[in-house]
Order: C-alpha cells, then sequence, then structure tokens
C-alpha cells in the first residue's frame, strides 16, 4: 500500500510538471482557416430514415432548405416542414441570443429561398409562390401563386428546387425526376412514344420564369437537381447528383436546349414550348466522351465531381460575392456536400464559349448534410443542413451553421487553368521552387465515366499523363505544368504531393479534378 | 523545448504502464476470463485449464474431437504483407511478449541460436510481408458516407468517445482522462484496481470488486497502417476469424475514428520496402513458416502443413521436456504463470480422466472463450467491470438506470428467449435496444451457432405453446390494448411511436422474441425474474392493479397482453399513444383557422387543406381550382406531410365526409380553364383564393356560416369594360335535384343553396348564370351554402 502511494505521489509531480510544457504543433487543418459556428445543431429522437421520424423534442425543428441573407443581423430560412422563419443575431459568436420569428407557414417542402424588393420566393412542390407582409404585421398575409404547370404525380422524389436569380433578373427553377412512379402517380404523367419515357410535365427540367411569370423551360436531363447558382457573369449552373445515367455528381451550366444526362426528362420533348426536339435514341453503355459524340443534344458538364473524393451528393451552388472577405476564392463557387456534410468548390474558366474548370475539396467536418449555402453581409457563409431521408456525416440531424474565414490564408490551389499542353497552377501562396519544380511533386491520373442506365459509374479508361516539366513563375504563386497525354472531354486528377510553400507547408488540399472538355487553342 | 516534448511523453507512457494502467503487461499470456475468474477460483481449475487450452490454441497442435476446445488459432495471414508494418512484424517474431505483452501467441524462435534466430526473422519477415492482398472497396452511396481515403480522415477526439461508449472498454482500457457523466474513478478505486486477489481476499472484497484487467493490444501505431487498423475494426472477423474481437458494426468514418484513437503515436511509412525482400528471403521464409507449423495457427496462401505433436489425450505430462514448463528447442515456448502451467496440467488429467464435460460447463468455456462475461452477468459471474460502467450511456442521457446503459444479463435467458431471436442478436441483425449506447456486436456463425441450443438446455427450459401457458386467447386484444395504457407506454415505445421523450425496448415483436410462459412469469412479477429491474408489478400480491378489465382476473390480462402484441400489426395504438401523437401532429383550429398545403388523395398533388375552429373543414384543388371534400370534427393529422420522407398524402380526420365534383367548379363558356393564383390571408386567416378564368380575376373565400353550413362567396371583376352577357357555370353536385329554384340535393344527402340574384338556369350539375355587363372595377357576386 504504501509503494503503492510513493509511485502516486511521484506519478502526479512527473505529470504536472510535463503539463506545464507547450504542446506540440499540429499538422494543418482545416479548422486554422475556416472556423464553424453552429448557430442550431440538433439531433432528431429518431434515425434519419425512419418511418416515425421526429424532430428533437425540444423547439424548432430547422430542417434548413433556403436562406435568405437580410441584413447584418438576421437571415430568412425555410424549413423543410413548410414554414418560412427570421433568424436575428445569427452573425453573434458564439450565437447565444438567437431569436426565432415565425414569418409564414403551410408551405409544401419549399426548397429554397431569396428575397427580392419587397418579397420572398420561394419554390414549393407545386409553384413558385412569391410572399409578402403587406399589413405591417411581420407576418405574411400573401402567397401569390408565380408559376407552376409542372407535373406533381405525388411521388416524394419530385422535388422542386429554387428559386436563384440570373443576371437579367429572371427566375430559375428545377425539377427532380419521379424514381418508379406507380398507381395514380401514373395518371399524372406524359409519355414520350418513341424513347418511351414516362414522367410528370416538365420533370428533369430547368425552368426560367421572367419577372413578368412567364415560365420558359429551357434545359433537361437532370436527375437530382438539388442546387442551383448564377456565376458573376450572371449564367446559371445546377448540380446533379449521381445515379442512373449520371455517373458522379455534375456541376452544369443551363441555358437553352442543352441536354444533359437523365433521358426520362425527355417525356416532355413533345410538349410545344420545349426546345429540345426529335431525339430519337439514346445511346445506352458509352463512355460519356463517346456517347458526345454520337449525340448531339447531350452536353457535357462543366464540370464532373469524382464520387467520394469531391463528395457524394452535391447540393448549393454559392457564388463567393465578397471580394475577400471569405479569403482568397472570390468569384468562385462553393458547393454543399449532402452526404459527407462538407463544402466543396469550384473554379471556372471558358474555354471555346464554353464553361469547364476544376474542382477542390474545401470544409468538411459540418454538422450534418449540407443542402444549402447562402453568403452573409460579412463574408461568412451560412451552411443549412438536413439528413432526413438519406444519411450523412456528422453529429446533428438538421441546423444551421455558419463558416467564417480566421483571416489566416490556407496553402491551396487557387485556380487551375487549362493550357495547350498543360495546366497552369494558381496558388494562395508562394510555392517553394525547388518542390515546385519537380515533376515528381505532382502525379496526374484522367479518367471518364460511363453513360448508361445503371446506377453510378466507376472511373474507366483510366490513364497516366505524363508531367514532362513544371515551372515556377518568379513570386512563386503560379506553377506551368507541362503534361503529356491530355484527352478532352476527360477528368484530369492531379495530385501535388510533393510541393511546399516557402514555409515549407504542404498543400492543406492536394487533389484538383480539372474536366478538360476542350483544350484551348495555341 | 523539443527535449521536453519527448521526454513528457516518455515520462506520461512510464509512468501510465507503472501505475494506472489496468493493461495486464507481464510477459504472461493474457486471457481475459482466464486472469478475471480463475485467480478467484470462480472456475474451476479444469474449466481454466481449459480455457487457456483453446486461447492460448494448444489444441491447434494437440489434437482433440472435442469441439468446445477448438483453439482460438492465430490471424489469418493472407495479405499480412498490406496490413502490418514491416519493422514492427520484425520486432514482433524477436520478441512476440516484448512487443505485445500479453499476447497469446508462442514464440517460436527462442530455441535458435542468435544467428540462426537472426537469419529467420528476416526471412519470415520477408515472407510474410510479400503477402499481400487489396483492401476491398467500400461501397458509397446515399446512405453511406464513404469520404476518399476515409481511413486518413479519422478524428482521434470522436474516436475517443466511440471507444468509451460503443463497448470498446468493456474488454480494453479506458481512457483515464476520458470525462463520463458519472462520477470518476477515484484514486482509491484505482488502487484497489491494483490489489491482487489475495489481498481483496483478505480486505474481504467481494468478487464485482475484483479488478477487470485489459485485454493488451500493443502499439497499434507501430503495428498498422491508419488504413489496414480502420479496415480491421470494419470487419475483424476476415482477419481474426475467431471471432474474440467482434464485430461491431462500425461506418466507415467511425472505424476511421477509432483508428486515429488507437494510433496515439502513428508512424509513416515502413523503412522496408517491399524490394528489401529477395525473392531467396521470401522462398526460405515460407519453407520455415511451413517447419515451424505456423499453419497450424495461422492461414496463409499455399502452406498447409500438418502438426506433428502428439494428441491432447495422448501427451505425457511426465515427460521431462513439455511446452507448459520446460519447452524444448524446437517447442513453442510461453511465459505461462506457474497458475497457467498448473491450470493446464489439471485440464489436460481431467480431460483425459472423463469422457466429456457437462453441458453446463460447455457452454460457460464458450462464453469464458468469447468473453461475454466482458458485458454480460449470468448466474453471478461476469458483467461490465466495476470501474467501466460509467462509460456506458442512454442516449440523450435518458435516467433509465443501468437497465438503459448496461448489457442485460444473461441469467435464465434460455427460458427467456426465442433461439431464433438469440440467432438473431449474435448474428447482429436483432437489435432492440436503441437506446444503449453499446453496441452488441456481431460474431461469426460459426463461433456461436451452438450458443442458443445450449442455453436452452442448461437453462432447462421446457417448450410450452401459447395454449397451454395462456389456456384463453381468444377476443382478448381489445382489452391487452386498453391495458398497455396503464403502464407499458410510459416507458416503451411501440411500432415506433411513443410517448414524449420515452426510449426504452419497442414492444413490438416482443412474442416473436419471448417465450410465452417466461412473459408470463416476467410480467406477474418482474422483480422475481430478474433482480433489480425498473420494470415494476402490474399485479401487486398477485392481484390486478385494474380490478375492472376481464373481471380482474390475472392470467388473463396477462394473456390478453400478450395477445394484443402478437397481433400488433393489425391493431391500433394504445389510446395514451395515439393522443401524444395528435397531439404533436393533429391540427387543431383553435382561433383561428389553419391551412396547410399537401398531397390529399381527393384533392389531388396541389391540395390545400383549411379547417375551421368551427369544425368545418375542407381540401381545396388548386390545380383544376375547386373544393374536392369537405368534412367536420377533427382536421388533419400534418405528420406526413411534415415529415415523413414518402410523402404521403394527408388522410382528413373528422366526420361526415363528402366529396365534390370532379373539375372546376367555375367555367366560362366552353374551354380556358381557371388558373390558380394563390391567395391572401385576412386579419382572421380566414384565405381568400385567387384565380383567373378567361378574361375575369376571380377571389373565392370559403368559410362556415352560424348555422353550421359551409359559405362560399365567389367575386368577379374584370379589367376592361364589356357588353353583352356572360354565361358563367357552376358545376356543384353530380346529378344535381333541383328541388327548388334555389337549391340541388345530391344522393349523398349534400343541399346546395344558391344566393344570387342573377338570372340562374338549372343545369345536370348546378345552374348556369348569365352575368349582366360587367364594368372594370365594379364586381359581381355569387355566393352559395353547402349543407350536410
Amino acid at each position: 500500500m504504501v509503494i503503492l502511494i510513493k509511485r502516486w505521489l511521484l506519478f502526479t509531480l512527473l505529470w504536472t510538471v510535463c503539463w506545464l510544457s507547450t504542446p506540440p504543433i499540429d499538422a494543418a487543418e482545416e479548422s486554422d482557416y475556416y472556423k464553424l459556428i453552429s448557430v442550431v445543431t440538433s439531433q432528431a429522437q429518431t434515425d434519419s430514415r425512419s418511418k416515425n421520424w421526429k424532430p428533437a423534442p425540444d423547439g424548432l425543428a430547422l430542417e434548413v432548405s433556403g436562406i435568405a441573407v437580410l441584413d447584418n443581423q438576421k437571415v430568412a430560412v425555410t424549413i423543410r416542414k413548410g414554414e418560412i422563419w427570421i433568424l436575428d443575431g445569427v452573425y453573434d459568436d458564439p450565437p447565444k441570443n438567437v431569436t426565432y420569428h415565425q414569418f409564414a407557414t403551410a408551405l409544401h417542402e419549399p426548397l429554397g429561398l431569396i428575397k427580392k424588393d419587397d418579397a420572398f420566393y420561394t419554390v414549393q412542390r407545386s409553384e413558385l409562390t412569391r410572399i409578402r407582409d403587406t399589413d405591417g404585421d411581420l407576418v405574411a398575409d400573401e402567397y401569390l401563386t408565380v408559376a407552376k404547370g409542372w407535373g406533381v404525380t405525388g411521388h416524394y422524389h419530385e422535388y422542386a428546387y429554387g428559386p436563384e436569380l440570373d443576371g437579367d433578373g429572371n427566375f430559375w427553377l428545377t425539377l427532380n425526376t419521379g424514381l418508379g412512379l406507380k398507381g395514380d402517380q401514373l395518371n399524372r404523367t406524359i409519355t414520350e412514344p418513341t424513347l418511351k419515357v414516362r414522367q410528370g410535365r416538365w420533370r428533369g427540367w430547368g425552368m426560367k420564369v421572367t419577372p413578368e411569370g412567364e415560365m420558359i423551360p429551357m434545359c433537361a436531363g437532370m436527375r437530382s437537381p438539388s442546387g442551383l447558382g448564377a456565376n458573376a457573369a450572371g449564367d446559371m449552373f445546377y448540380t446533379d447528383q449521381q445515379g442512373n445515367w449520371v455517373g458522379t455528381n455534375t456541376l452544369h451550366h443551363m441555358r437553352q436546349g442543352a441536354f444533359f444526362h437523365h433521358p426520362d426528362s425527355l417525356a416532355s420533348m413533345n410538349e410545344p414550348d420545349s426546345p429540345i426536339k426529335g431525339i430519337t435514341e439514346i445511346p445506352n453503355g458509352l463512355p460519356f466522351p463517346q456517347a458526345v459524340k454520337k449525340f448531339s443534344a447531350l452536353k457535357p458538364p462543366a464540370v464532373w465531381l469524382p464520387y467520394k473524393k469531391i463528395g457524394q451528393s452535391a447540393t448549393d451552388i454559392m457564388l463567393d460575392q465578397s471580394d475577400g472577405k471569405f479569403g482568397p476564392f472570390a468569384g468562385q463557387f462553393f458547393l454543399g456536400e449532402f452526404t459527407q456534410a462538407g463544402i466543396n468548390r469550384v473554379y471556372l474558366e471558358k474555354i471555346g464559349g464554353e464553361y469547364q474548370g476544376a474542382c477542390f475539396p474545401f470544409r468538411s467536418g459540418l454538422a450534418s448534410a449540407v443542402l444549402r449555402l447562402a453568403q452573409g453581409t460579412d463574408g461568412s457563409i451560412f451552411a443549412g443542413l438536413t439528413n432526413r431521408g438519406w444519411s450523412s456525416l456528422g453529429t446533428a440531424s438538421y441546423g444551421l451553421q455558419r463558416l467564417t474565414w480566421t483571416g489566416k490564408t490556407p496553402f491551396e490551389i487557387q485556380e487551375m487553368r487549362a493550357m495547350p499542353d498543360g495546366f497552369e497552377l494558381v496558388f494562395t501562396k508562394p510555392v517553394d521552387p525547388k518542390t515546385g519544380s519537380l515533376p515528381t511533386s505532382y502525379e496526374m491520373s484522367s479518367y471518364t465515366y460511363q453513360y448508361h442506365s445503371t446506377y453510378g459509374s466507376d472511373e474507366i479508361l483510366k490513364q497516366s499523363p505524363a508531367i514532362e516539366s513544371a515551372i515556377v513563375s518568379e513570386d512563386g504563386y503560379r506553377v506551368r505544368l507541362k503534361i503529356r497525354g491530355l484527352r478532352e472531354l476527360f477528368v484530369h486528377e492531379l495530385w501535388c504531393r510533393g510541393i511546399r510553400n516557402r514555409d515549407g507547408e504542404a498543400l492543406l488540399h492536394p487533389d484538383a479534378y480539372y474536366t478538360l472538355n476542350r483544350l484551348p487553342n495555341k | 523545448m523539443r527535449i521536453w516534448m519527448v521526454l513528457r511523453s516518455t515520462i506520461l507512457l512510464v509512468g501510465i504502464s507503472f501505475f494506472l494502467s489496468g493493461i495486464a503487461h507481464s510477459a504472461e499470456p493474457f486471457v481475459s476470463g482466464y486472469d478475471r475468474f480463475a485467480p478467484s477460483k470462480s472456475i474451476s481449475e479444469s474449466l481454466a485449464g481449459q480455457l487457456l487450452l483453446t486461447e492460448l490454441s494448444c489444441t491447434a497442435c494437440h489434437e482433440t474431437d472435442d469441439e468446445e476446445l477448438r483453439p482460438k488459432n492465430g490471424p489469418d495471414l493472407n495479405g499480412v504483407g498490406s496490413r502490418v508494418n514491416a519493422d514492427w512484424l520484425r520486432d514482433y517474431l524477436a520478441a512476440p511478449h516484448d512487443i505485445k505483452p500479453g499476447t497469446t501467441m508462442p514464440d517460436m524462435l527462442a530455441g535458435l541460436p542468435d544467428a540462426k534466430k537472426q537469419n529467420a526473422i528476416t526471412a519470415l519477415t520477408a515472407f510474410l510481408m510479400n503477402q499481400k492482398q487489396e483492401f476491398p472497396e467500400i461501397i458509397a452511396g446515399g446512405l453511406s458516407p464513404v469520404p476518399y481515403e476515409f481511413w486518413n480522415k479519422g478524428d482521434a477526439e470522436l474516436g475517443k468517445g466511440l471507444f468509451h461508449r460503443v463497448g470498446c472498454i468493456a474488454c480494453h482500457e479506458p481512457d483515464q482522462d476520458y470525462e463520463t457523466a458519472e462520477y470518476k474513478p477515484t484514486p482509491l478505486d484505482q488502487m484497489i484496481e491494483q490489489l491482487d486477489d489475495e489481498e481483496l481476499k483478505e480486505l474481504g472484497l467481494s468478487q464485482h470488486l475484483r479488478p477487470v484487467k485489459s485485454v493488451p493490444h500493443g502499439e497499434l501505431g507501430k503495428k498498422y497502417s491508419p488504413k489496414s487498423l480502420t479496415y480491421f475494426l470494419l470487419n475483424p472477423e476476415k482477419y481474426r476469424p475467431a471471432g474474440r474481437m467482434p464485430n461491431f458494426k462500425l461506418a466507415p468514418m467511425e472505424a476511421s475514428h477509432l483508428a486515429a484513437y488507437l494510433q496515439v503515436n502513428r508512424l509513416g511509412k515502413s523503412r522496408n520496402k517491399k524490394s528489401d525482400f529477395s525473392r531467396d528471403f521470401i522462398e526460405k521464409g515460407r519453407q520455415l513458416f511451413s517447419e515451424l507449423q505456423c499453419s497450424s495457427c495461422h492461414q496463409a496462401k499455399g502452406i498447409d502443413s500438418k502438426s506433428s505433436a502428439k494428441k491432447l489425450s495422448e501427451l505425457n505430462l511426465e515427460a521431462t521436456q513439455i511446452c507448459v514448463t520446460n519447452p524444448g528447442s524446437n517447442q513453442p515456448r510461453y511465459p505461462l504463470s506457474e497458475k497457467q502451467a498448473i491450470s493446464l496440467k489439471v485440464a489436460v488429467q481431467t480431460l483425459k480422466n472423463n469422457d466429456s464435460p457437462e453441458q453446463h460447463l460447455k457452454l460457460e468455456l464458450r462464453m469464458l472463450q468469447l468473453n461475454c462475461y466482458g458485458c454480460h452477468e449470468r448466474n453471478e459471474r461476469g458483467g461490465v467491470g466495476r470501474n467501466r460502467k460509467a462509460y456506458l450511456e442512454t442516449v440523450r442521457h435518458i435516467d433509465l438506470g443501468d437497465e438503459g446503459r448496461i448489457p442485460p444479463p444473461l441469467t435464465g435467458v434460455g427460458q427467456k428467449l426465442n433461439q431464433n431471436w438469440l440467432k438473431r442478436v449474435l448474428d447482429g441483425t436483432g437489435v432492440v435496444r436503441p437506446h444503449l449506447s453499446a453496441r452488441m456486436p456481431k460474431y461469426p456463425v460459426t463461433q456461436v451457432k451452438s450458443l442458443p441450443a445450449q442455453f436452452a438446455a442448461v437453462d432447462d427450459f421446457q417448450q410450452q405453446t401459447e395454449q397451454e401457458v395462456f389456456k384463453e386467447t381468444k377476443n382478448l386484444a381489445t382489452s391487452g390494448r386498453m391495458l398497455l395504457d396503464t403502464g407499458c407506454v410510459q416507458c416503451h415505445p411501440i411500432r415506433g411511436e411513443a410517448l414524449p421523450g420515452v426510449v426504452g425496448v419497442d414492444l413490438s415483436g416482443v412474442t416473436d422474441r419471448l417465450h410465452p410462459a417466461w412473459f408470463k412469469k416476467f410480467m406477474f412479477n418482474p422483480g422475481a425474474v430478474k433482480t433489480r429491474t425498473r420494470m415494476p408489478t402490474f399485479f401487486p400480491n398477485g392481484k390486478s392493479s385494474n380490478s375492472q378489465l376481464l373481471d380482474g382476473d390475472v392470467d388473463l390480462q396477462i394473456a390478453s397482453l400478450w395477445v394484443y402484441l402478437k397481433d400488433l400489426k393489425n391493431q391500433p395504438l394504445p389510446e395514451k399513444i395515439i393522443t401524444a401523437r395528435s397531439q404533436t401532429f393533429e391540427l387543431v383550429p383553435k382561433e383561428k383557422p389553419i391551412v396547410l398545403r399537401t398531397f390529399m388523395d381527393e384533392a389531388g398533388t396541389h391540395a390545400i387543406a383549411v379547417g375551421y375552429p368551427e369544425k368545418l373543414h375542407f381540401a381545396y384543388d388548386a390545380e383544376q381550382v375547386r373544393i374536392a371534400e369537405i368534412w367536420t370534427g377533427r382536421f388533419l393529422d400534418a405528420q406526413g406531410t411534415w415529415y415523413e420522407r414518402f410523402a404521403p398524402p394527408a388522410d382528413p380526420l373528422g366526420e361526415s365526409h363528402r366529396l365534390l365534383l370532379s373539375g372546376p367548379t367555375l367555367t366560362y363558356q366552353a374551354d380556358d380553364p381557371p388558373v390558380f393564383k394563390g391567395y391572401r390571408l385576412q386579419k382572421s386567416g380566414r384565405p381568400t383564393f385567387l384565380f383567373r378564368l378567361a378574361e375575369f380575376d376571380i377571389e373565392e373565400q370559403i368559410f362556415p356560416t352560424k348555422t353550421g353550413r359551409l359559405r362560399r362567396i365567389w367575386t368577379i371583376r374584370t379589367q376592361r369594360q364589356s357588353s353583352g352577357i356572360h354565361p358563367l357555370n357552376l358545376h356543384l353536385l353530380p346529378d344535381a335535384k333541383h328541388v327548388d329554384p334555389t337549391t340541388i340535393t345530391s344522393d349523398a344527402g349534400l343541399k346546395v343553396h344558391l344566393k344570387t340574384t342573377s338570372k340562374a338556369t338549372p343545369t345536370k350539375d348546378g345552374w348556369n348564370l348569365s352575368l349582366l355587363p360587367l364594368t372594370a372595377g365594379k364586381p359581381f357576386v355569387i355566393e352559395v351554402e353547402y349543407q350536410w
């Protein structure tokens, strides 16, 4: 016994002495640069897939499905239950005094929210609605139908997303395809007899609604287009999710007459105002680059988001309009990621008149599935979370988090540009010339996906293009890679594990994935 | 600074190992069941020895026909070169008991002279590191997040939480710094942990205070890569087929978090690359592996050498060179303690003398081998170790006592559980305690397939049919349902539905899980069957606390519970649960009307349900622009609309449902269907629907009158001056009977009264109205009332 006590004392002494010394320096982590603040994160009482899903026992089921930033204190959110709430005090850190005000109710699973002039706009399952408070009591009393007329068969998968505004002030919305319609649902479908596809009207389409309320079908072939967003030029994009006909998640430029991948949407091809006509055959089971050549309406995605590497289910699109208040990525897109509860990043450029570009991992570790993103007035990002119906990483079932820039610049690949004989990389910090100019610091592979009716696709036709040289610019911010074996319409995956910046740090995310639809001319 | 850091971690490690740790760090092989129960003689010397015979894999070489004495054997070494670090392997082969104190692997090279030994180690390492195998692809999808290279993305802090909560700590060493919701072990507790059995006995401490030592796992950071440890945790059976480390059904990221936590000091790549191993060495290693009869315990591709050792029954314990006490140079060397050696000898001797052990001993041996006792108490043996209980939690920290966080005792389980259910519990598909943070792990089928029958046999289970137990089972379900309301629903969910805040074992399926006789006995007096249970008796002193139902007949009442639960799929939920559900999800208009947009069977996919405090309600179809359905009484349950993934149609509650005519209510000329334009809410909350019909802008209000009718008013406007007469059709009832100029009725007993000054002509489903020329801005009003 005595010996034990002696040992205890000795140990305690040593322990205390040790504890006074400083802790070791950790490797760089995402949280060093971008900090997450939880406004609300709640754990439902049941599993995300439960038939009897129940929200957390206390408070509001804040399954955020749309975010409109109001000012530097408030945001308005739609929740999946069908309401609009105004949250005040959301920028506080910690957000201890957030207040909640119910603004609107009785919406049918609204999946988007914007504020334009004095009204909110949201897309419900069956219509685009303009919502206003006309008598000044801060509660909505006017729910006007701006546009409707798409098919709603009653199938749960027929989500309707939006709206977002393009550069000309038009509203855009996207319509999920139904999956495995049956019974009464089939009575609300239309059929295209040649292709033998059957869906609700305009299902799988992107629609534009003019400020006057005219709805114009724009582009088709969508599977599960849960995110929309315009870039700085005012062009509209959407994300799609892996599944039948969709090899992996994608980012597309929406424009009139484009067809993206899922043929079920062509059920509406013979409608009078369809901009797509006369498709008689869908090639099933070809590598995507071949399918594009054979099938002229098929437009390649601006960016493929390789499965697992850049998430498993892309959602919202947010343009960084902060002009640097959110760090070094102004003008780029941030994409929500559902299953892996994260945010990814996209750089786009126009080659030959069409958008293409690269995606990069950005931030993981959110509390639940990210469905919506919106930029606060201070540049920070609000992330609307909800994982009901599927599954996600993270500790919560739903909620709202805010991602702020700590002011420290991460060492990242800021841009990846296509060159006639390789790529040019732009970094956020100067690269150490020694590691930067070693071709072995880089590793590239290229691949594509199968275009087929099967669910998802492996990466196919893989090759390893050779890095012939790497030239670091004088200021260290750029590296010019000369590469042999580039292929148009293929994804080019780049790993820069070997490079360091001038402080000896490795890249926070060494990987980038460029969709090389076209090589630029020399 | 750096020196301090190194020093700090060194001192820390030393400190931990010489004081705090309950890990077995002596060299003797560690077997949980043996260490916990043998020294105190809680199990017989012979049983203890048998346990060692299997766990030290003695019977891998010394064969026996006894099924229970099947050796544990070592890891499957196919692909070991992809899993372990070469440096670690080399060190381990050189001195297994130093590198992994407590390991059950014998030292096979101890007898070799030094130079020869070094060569053997190099050759074996070469051979083993050459055993490569790809890790399987983990399928990712909308339901299973699998980040790219997830094994590199683990968070040690999250892993630490999992390690303590899911049950790893039942066998492995908890972290002393881990914060538990409950009390932390005090220094006194920790000192008690250090006492050996004799000291405990001297102090008169009972079996519950006996320290439970932890299964050591060596330095995992040195042994595995993050990837290989993560994959091991995801599917231990694949690499260690004996299932001593069972499968905790971890999600990929959970395994990755755990690996990050377990690999405190993760190493980079091994010093040895594959190319370091010459073909000669690999070949030599293969020969050695065969010669040393490693394959008696380990699987490796292409090697299948038989042991030449004596059968268990032929062992001569009097021989001078035996592996137990004095191994020869070619014999495996275990650093057995004296006690272990004695146990082994006694076991071998007993087995020689007896034919076959009794049934209950076979079962106990199995439970000791798999360390079921690490979590479960059975017949006052085992259970979660004293200072480990605090780590196991109830979800959301709801207070359910020990039953809500500690794995259930197995005393009498053979009488309690249906064998098929027990089989499902063991294969990982039968889970009924979602409120426990601890998970019942999944075991390899071969290791547990005999357990259900053994439990039944040992617990003397006598099959009794429902009929024999309950006698009367007819027409009892309704009473059973009412009885459930008197108590059961306070603690048990039913079909996933529960009173607010209730978590516990869901009673659906209970009749498939339990034997009827046990159910009856337990219901009658839970405390008599399960000591310290929180389940109260509803039959104090053998009398029912409800003397009304079934005349207070205890047997019949218990039978009625069984009958109701057995037929649960076809039965309504207990009333209290229905009420609680409706309090949460039923829309009850109180001061203002309630509006809900949803899917409805009659009103379609553009439905707007409106409920009034006056208990008159309607469902508006905003696609066809009509009322689809009207009803009275209760309004609507919104759960499906708000929270159900499959967006089911909302069912109107209440009564006196009447379906109205399909198609638009108002038509103008022939074509041009009305177009819905939304609605406004008046201060009273009453909606005014808006639609456009040809050139007309129309507002529509629908609300109850004081006389209990539903009034519907259309206000029609046009933007431009119009001339002529506008024929407007009102479609109200199918096959309308015109009982007077302003009243029609339907077969379903629905009456519609028209209140308008305009000229109305009867039609088959309502009236045709001739609107006078309209002036811009000046409205025209039509009004009808529904009565039913």
